[in-house]
């Protein structure tokens, strides 16, 4: 009887441990995807935007005046 | 050695000195910062001073109180630089910042004279803070992650426009520590900077992450500290 309570605990344990380790993968994962975000066609409308006001002459490029 | 005068403190005053006749070089230090040399300087009597000199003096045991006007030191003629775009830029860099985060905002503004040295080839766009709030505002999205860096390849955007692969965000925001916006910044630089030329930029950002992802999972298998990127 304990013998097998105690396959039990450890197969239990065993799982927690195995989905601790794929949930953290899987949100480190998430962080940097969401830090390194690649642009694709999803996010064409924010880069689109961003060119119209480079074009538009709204933005302009960043330059300081230094001594030369 | 006398002190150097800074330009916040007053301006000293003189010493009263029993011995008028011994000389010593004027109290002004060449290597203080240049509020220094606008302000009055105590100096000691030479013998240019006879007609500043605001009491007679008796020869030896005169006690003299000369302050001289030194001539404000001449400002260097500030050249300013004309603006020359880059002749052949690969990226054009955007920084949306509306202010949330100041943690990641001070890394940013810390560091942004040397991020510019680093990039001069590439065009830099910085959005003011009204604006950036006005473009946040439009793209609801992006709340939050706020300072933005927004990366867009020139090369891939003349080919298929922003429908395909453009370039990428990096989204200071999301960090919390300033050591981890510090690391996330430093590897966006070397990123930029060794990837210039590459060829398919795309392929490289995902070879990229999957091998901090591989990492990141040996760290959690070894119960290593969290790197500051994927932590």
């Amino acid at each position: 009887m304990l013998d097998r309570l105690g396959e039990a605990v450890s197969v239990v344990l065993g799982a927690l441990a195995i989905a601790y380790l794929v949930y953290e993968i899987d949100r480190r994962k998430r962080r940097l995807r969401d830090l390194f975000h690649v642009l694709d066609g999803t996010e064409a409308d924010i880069s689109a935007d961003l060119l119209n006001m480079v074009e538009s002459g709204e933005l302009k490029p960043f330059f300081r005046e230094t001594p030369a | 050695m006398p002190k150097s005068l800074s330009g916040t403190e007053q301006p000293r005053r003189p010493r009263r000195r029993t011995n008028a006749s011994s000389k010593r070089a004027p109290a002004a230090n060449p290597g203080a910062p240049p509020e220094a040399g606008d302000s009055p300087i105590a100096a000691e009597a030479t013998p240019s001073d006879v007609a500043t000199i605001s009491q007679p003096i008796e020869p030896a045991t005169a006690t003299t109180e000369i302050v001289r006007e030194l001539p404000a030191r001449p400002r260097k003629a500030v050249r300013i630089r004309k603006y020359k775009p880059p002749a052949a830029p690969r990226f054009r860099i955007c920084i949306i910042d509306s202010g949330w985060n100041a943690v990641a905002r001070r890394a940013l503004r810390h560091n942004f004279s040397l991020i510019r040295r680093l990039h001069k080839e590439e065009l830099l766009y910085l959005l003011s803070r009204k604006k950036s709030a006005e473009f946040i505002r439009r793209h609801r999205s992006l709340i939050g992650r706020d300072p933005i860096i927004a990366v867009h390849d020139l090369e891939a955007i003349r080919e298929h426009g922003t429908t395909g692969f453009h370039g990428f965000h990096l989204h200071l925001g999301i960090m919390r520590a300033p050591r981890q916006a510090l690391i996330a910044l430093q590897n966006f630089v070397q990123f930029v900077a060794t990837h210039r030329h590459s060829e398919n930029l795309e392929a490289e950002i995902r070879a990229e992450l999957r091998r901090e992802g591989i990492i990141g999972a040996v760290e959690i298998l070894f119960h290593k500290a969290p790197r500051a990127l994927g932590g």
